[in-house]
C-alpha cells in the first residue's frame, strides 16, 4: 500500500500534459509517478505479469513488442515525445523521424550500480519534459519510504536473502551486484546471501545446484513469480535441494512478480514486498 | 567370446581407455574441492552437491554419451553411412522441437510421459529422413542432407517459437542446447535401464548386421531379412536419442564423432565398432562435460554442453566428406519431359499478375490504431506508405534472389533439394551479427556489414573446399550444411548464457524485414537487379549443366569455370536475401519447384518464373507477418518457413 501511495497518480496534469509513448516499463512507470498519463507504451500486453503495479490506465495503447515497435502505429498515434533506452539504440535514427526522443541510461555496461543510475535518469526524465517538482517529491517519498523499511528492518535479526527467479526444475536466475535489487538490499540493510557479481543487468544463470555456493547457512532463498508449473514438485524430489538449507521449512518464499530490470518504482515494489516479507504487518 | 568379437582390438581398447582416462582426471579436479569442503565443515551441503549434483552429472555423461554413440555406430552400420547420427539425420532435433511444442501448446501430455513425446518427435522425422532415404538408394549425401535440413529447421522452429514467447521460454532454450546439470539420480538410473534395454535388443541382432558388410545382397542371400533388421536398429537408434534427448536436451554430434574414432583407431569389423563406440563416446562427453564445468567455474558463466559439443563436432563432418564415396547417379535430377512451348507465356503471365496483387496489398493494406484493417489516407498515406515501400522491396527483391539461387543450385547440383539456406551462407551472415551484437554492438549498419563478411567467408570456405574436392556439388552442399549446424551451435552457445540481447539475436534468424530502411531496400534491390541479370546471362550454362558433366564437357562447356562461377553467384545472391529475410525462408526451395511444375523446364523461363514466383512469396509473407498479430508482427522468414516446411514434407513424400 505504501508505495503505491508513493507512485501517486496526478490525472488533474493530463490536459497540458505533453504527448509521450514509452519503450521502456521502467520509463513508463516512472512517467505514471510523475503525473503523467502516456500515449502509448511497448509491450503492454505482458505489463501485469512483470510489472503489476502502478497499474496503467485503460487509453494506453500496445505498441507491440518492445523489440519491434510498430513504426505504423507510433506514427499515427503523433506523439510528442519517445522515452527510450541504451537497449533499442539501433532504433534511435528511425524514432528520431517520427518524434522528440529522448534517451535514458539505466542499464548499460559500465553504469555501475542500478538504483542511482535510476534515480539520475529520473531526474533528466523530468526535465526533459518539465516534471522537475513532481520528480523531487516522487524521489524524496522514495527515499523515505527506503529509510522507513530500513528502519523496521533494523530492529529485527535478519538472514541475508537469495534472489532468483526460477526457469526450469534444474536451471534459475540469481540477481546479483550491479542490479537493481541489489542496490536495493543495500539500501534497506539487508545482505544478499549470493556475493559473486553478475552482468550489467543484474543476474547471472546458474544451475540450482550453484545455490550451494551460497555460504551463509541461515539465507533464506526468495523466488519471484512467475514460476514454472512443475518446478516445485521436481525439486522437491531432489535430496540436493533437500539437503540446502533453503529446502527448511520458511527458508524458501515465493514472491509476487516484480521487475527486475525497472528502476525507480519497481525497486520500490521490490522493497515493500520483501520488506513485509521479512517483517510481516497483521 | 572370441567367437563374437573377433580379433581383440588393441587400438581402440586403448582410445577407449585413454579418453576415461582423461575424463576421471578432469572428473577428480571436479569432486577434490568438494572432498576437501567436505572435511573441513560439518555442514553437510558439500556432500550432497558431491552425491546428488557432481556424481549423478558424471554418469549422465557417461551414460549419454555412450547411448548416442551407440546410437551413432548402429546408424553407420545398418545405413552404411558414416555421417549417420542422430544430430545428422535430425533424430534429436524433431525430439526437441516436439518437446518444445507440447511444453507451449499441449503442457497437458508431458504428463504422459516426456520420454513418449520425445519419442514420437524423432520417430515422426526418421520416418521422413528415412523415407526419402529409401528413394535414393540410402545415399549416404542424400540422407544427411535432408536430416540436417530437418534437424536446422526443428531448431531453428524451437528458437522462434522461444522469441514469440520470449521471456517465459528461456528455460525452454537452455534445454534445447543440452545442459547436463542434475540434481538427483532419478535421470541417470532412468536412462542406464533404458539404454540397457535397448543395447540388449540391438545385441540380438548383432549377427544379421555385421553380415551387411558383406552387402546387401550377400545378406539377403545368407537369410537376412533386410527391411526388418534396418526397422529394429533405426528403431532402436531412434529411441536412444530420444530418451536422451527427452532427459537432457540435445547433445550435438556425439554419436558421429564417437564412431568415427573407434574406425580411425582401428575397430573394423561391426562388433569391435559396436563395443567400442560406446565407451570411447562416454569418454569424449564426460571429458567434454568436466571441462566445460570447470571452465564454466572460472568464466561465471552458463554453458550449455549440448551446443558446445556441437561446436567441436559438427566440423568433423567437413574432414569426413573426403572420405566418401560419390553417388552422383543416385542424385540426378528426374527431367520432366512436357509440352512447354504454349502453356509457358500463359504461366508467365500468370506469375508477374500475382507478384504484382501481391505488391499492391503489401504497400497499401494495413491496420490502423484501433487495430481494423484499412487503406492509410489523407496526412497518413504520405507518412505510412514509404514505410512499407523499404520492406515490401526487400523481401521482393530477397525472395527473387533466392528463387534464382535456387534455381542455380538445383540444377548444378541435380539435386531437387538443393536450396541456398542450404549453401550456408545465410549461417554465416547470422554468424556475423552475433559477433557484431556480442562482441562490439556497432549498431545496425555495422551489423549489416557483419553479417555480409560473415556471408562472404563462409561462401570462400565452401568453395576453398569444394576446389579441393573436385567441386563435387554434393560434398558443397553437405558442406554448406555442416557449416550451418556449427553455426547454430555457436550462436545456440552465446543466446543460451541468457544475456537480453540474444534476443535480437533470434529476431535476425527468425528473418524479420523489421530494420529494413530505405537505403539497405536500395542496396539490396541493387543487387538484386544486378545478379539476376547475371544468372539470366548464364542460361546456356544452366541448361546444359543438369545433362550430366561428361555430356556438358563434350559440349563444350568448362566445367570447373562455369560450376564456380554460378556457386558464387548463388552464394553472393543468398548472402544479400539473408540480410533481410533471415536463414530459413525455403523460398529457395519452394521457388525453382513451383515454376518447375507449372511447366517452365528451360533454365531462362524457369529462372524468371521462379523469381516472380519467390518474391510474390516473400512480399506476401511479409504482409502477414506485419498485420496478422497487430500491433505485434512475426517475422516474414518465419511466416514463410511455416509454409515451406510442409511444402519440403509434400515434397519428401511426393517421392514416397
Amino acid at each position: 500500500m505504501a508505495a503505491a501511495a508513493v507512485a501517486g497518480n496526478a490525472p488533474a496534469f493530463a490536459q497540458s500534459a505533453p504527448r509521450i509513448v514509452s519503450l521502456d516499463y521502467g520509463l513508463v512507470s516512472t512517467l505514471l509517478s510523475l503525473g503523467i498519463v502516456p500515449l502509448a507504451v511497448s509491450d503492454l500486453a505482458d505489463w501485469d505479469k512483470w510489472v503489476v503495479e502502478p497499474a496503467m490506465p485503460q487509453s494506453v495503447v500496445n505498441l507491440g513488442s518492445s523489440w519491434e515497435v510498430n513504426f505504423e502505429l507510433l506514427v499515427a498515434l503523433k506523439p510528442d515525445i519517445i522515452l527510450t533506452t541504451p537497449y533499442l539504440d539501433e532504433l534511435l535514427p528511425k524514432l528520431k523521424q517520427v518524434a522528440k526522443v529522448v534517451r535514458l541510461e539505466i542499464y548499460a555496461p559500465d553504469i555501475g550500480p542500478i538504483l542511482p543510475a535510476a534515480i539520475a535518469a529520473t531526474r533528466k526524465l523530468a526535465a526533459a519534459i518539465d516534471r522537475e517538482a513532481e520528480a523531487e517529491g516522487f524521489l524524496q517519498r522514495a527515499d523515505a519510504f527506503f529509510t522507513e523499511c530500513r528502519t523496521r528492518l533494523a530492529a529485527k535479526s535478519l538472514p541475508s536473502v537469495a534472489l532468483i527467479n526460477f526457469m526450469d526444475a534444474r536451471h534459475a536466475r540469481i540477481y546479483a551486484r550491479p542490479g537493481l535489487y541489489h542496490n536495493v538490499l543495500e539500501r534497506i540493510g539487508v545482505r544478499n546471501a549470493w556475493t559473486e557479481e553478475s552482468n550489467y543487468w543484474g543476474f547471472q544463470t546458474i544451475a540450482i545446484e550453484d545455490l550451494s555456493r551460497v555460504a551463509d547457512p541461515d539465507a533464506r532463498l526468495i523466488a519471484f513469480e512467475p514460476v514454472p508449473a512443475d518446478v516445485l514438485p521436481k525439486i522437491k524430489q531432489s535430496p540436493l535441494w533437500q539437503s540446502l538449507p533453503f529446502a527448511r521449512p520458511g527458508h524458501l518464499s515465493i514472491l509476487p512478480p516484480a521487475l527486475m530490470f525497472g528502476m525507480v518504482n519497481e525497486a520500490l515494489r521490490f522493497g515493500r514486498l520483501l520488506t513485509d516479507l521479512l517483517d510481516p504487518k497483521e | 567370446m572370441n567367437r563374437i568379437f573377433g580379433k581383440f582390438a588393441f587400438g581402440p581398447a586403448i582410445v577407449a581407455l585413454v579418453l576415461l582416462g582423461a575424463g576421471s582426471l578432469l572428473s577428480w579436479f571436479l569432486i577434490s574441492p568438494l572432498l576437501e569442503a567436505m572435511s573441513q565443515t560439518s555442514y553437510d551441503v558439500p556432500r550432497m552437491v558431491l552425491f546428488y549434483s557432481t556424481l549423478p552429472r558424471l554418469a549422465t555423461a557417461l551414460l549419454a554419451g555412450a547411448a548416442l554413440s551407440l546410437a551413432g555406430a548402429l546408424l553407420q552400420q545398418v545405413l552404411r553411412n558414416p555421417l549417420a547420427d542422430p544430430t545428422t539425420l535430425g533424430i534429436s532435433a524433431g525430439a526437441n522441437l516436439a518437446l518444445v511444442v507440447t511444453s507451449l501448446f499441449f503442457p497437458g501430455l508431458l504428463g504422459l510421459g516426456r520420454d513418449m513425446v520425445a519419442l514420437a518427435g524423432s520417430t515422426v522425422v526418421a520416418c521422413i529422413v528415412m523415407s526419402l532415404g529409401a528413394q535414393r538408394g540410402f545415399s549416404p549425401f542424400s540422407l544427411v542432407l535432408s536430416g540436417l535440413v530437418i534437424s536446422l529447421w526443428c531448431g531453428a522452429l524451437s528458437a522462434i517459437l522461444t522469441l514469440l514467447n520470449e521471456r517465459y521460454l528461456v528455460s525452454l532454450f537452455i534445454w534445447g542446447a543440452g545442459s547436463l546439470a542434475q540434481q538427483s539420480w532419478v535421470i541417470p538410473l532412468s536412462l542406464l535401464w533404458k539404454t540397457a534395454v535397448i543395447a540388449v535388443i540391438c545385441a540380438l541382432v548383432m549377427r544379421p548386421l555385421s553380415l551387411l558388410d558383406l552387402g546387401e545382397g550377400t545378406a539377403s542371400a545368407l537369410g537376412v531379412r533386410l527391411t526388418r533388421l534396418r526397422f529394429i536398429v533405426v528403431g532402436g537408434a531412434v529411441a536412444l536419442a530420444a530418451v536422451v534427448t527427452s532427459a537432457v536436451g540435445v547433445i550435438g554430434f556425439i554419436g558421429l564423432v564417437a564412431p568415427t574414432i573407434a574406425r580411425l583407431s582401428g575397430a573394423r569389423r561391426p562388433q569391435q565398432l559396436l563395443l567400442w563406440s560406446p565407451l570411447i563416446g562416454a569418454g569424449l562427453l564426460l571429458i567434454a562435460d568436466t571441462a566445460i564445468q570447470l571452465i564454466a567455474g572460472k568464466l561465471g558463466e552458463f554453458l550449455p554442453t549440448g551446443a558446445v559439443t556441437a561446436i567441436f563436432g559438427s566440423p568433423l563432418l567437413l574432414l569426413l566428406l573426403p572420405r566418401l564415396k560419390v553417388r552422383h547417379r543416385a542424385l540426378q535430377l528426374k527431367e520432366r519431359a512436357r509440352s512447354w512451348t504454349s502453356a509457358r507465356t500463359g504461366v508467365l503471365a500468370i506469375a508477374l499478375v500475382g507478384l504484382f496483387v501481391a505488391l499492391a496489398i503489401g504497400v497499401f493494406l494495413g491496420r490502423g490504431v484501433d487495430g481494423s484493417w484499412g487503406f492509410p489516407h489523407g496526412a497518413l498515406f504520405g507518412e505510412i506508405v514509404p514505410m512499407r515501400l523499404p520492406k515490401v522491396f526487400a523481401a521482393l527483391s530477397s525472395g527473387a534472389m533466392l528463387a534464382v539461387a535456387g534455381v542455380i543450385l538445383q540444377r548444378i547440383t541435380g539435386n531437387e533439394m538443393a536450396s541456398p539456406e542450404l549453401l550456408g551462407v545465410s549461417a554465416g551472415a547470422t554468424f556475423g551479427v552475433a559477433v557484431a551484437v556480442f562482441i562490439i554492438v556497432p549498431g545496425l549498419f555495422g551489423q549489416m556489414a557483419f553479417a555480409a563478411i560473415g556471408a562472404l567467408l563462409v561462401l570462400a570456405m565452401i568453395l576453398l573446399s569444394a576446389m579441393r574436392t573436385g567441386l563435387a556439388p554434393e560434398r558443397v552442399l553437405l558442406a554448406g550444411i555442416s557449416l550451418s549446424a556449427m553455426v547454430d551451435a555457436i550462436v545456440g552457445v552465446l543466446s543460451s548464457t541468457g544475456d537480453p540481447r540474444a534476443v535480437l539475436l533470434m529476431r535476425w534468424m527468425s528473418g524479420s524485414t523489421y530494420g529494413v530502411d530505405a537505403r539497405t531496400a536500395m542496396t539490396v534491390t541493387t543487387a538484386a537487379v544486378i545478379l539476376t541479370a547475371a544468372a539470366f546471362l548464364a542460361r546456356r550454362w544452366l541448361d546444359i549443366l543438369p545433362l550430366g558433366p561428361s555430356q556438358a564437357a563434350a559440349i563444350g562447356v568448362p566445367l570447373r569455370k562455369s560450376r564456380f562461377a554460378l556457386f558464387g553467384l548463388a552464394g553472393l545472391m543468398s548472402a544479400a536475401a539473408t540480410l533481410s529475410v533471415g536463414p530459413l525462408t525455403f523460398i529457395g526451395l519452394m521457388g525453382p519447384h513451383l515454376a518447375r511444375e507449372a511447366g517452365l523446364v528451360r533454365a531462362l523461363p524457369q529462372m524468371v518464373g521462379a523469381a516472380a514466383i519467390g518474391g510474390a512469396l516473400m512480399v506476401f509473407a511479409d504482409f502477414i507477418g506485419r498485420t496478422i498479430v497487430w500491433p505485434y508482427q512475426i517475422p516474414a522468414g518465419l511466416v514463410s518457413a511455416i509454409v515451406g516446411a510442409p511444402f519440403l514434407m509434400m515434397m519428401l513424400r511426393r517421392k514416397g
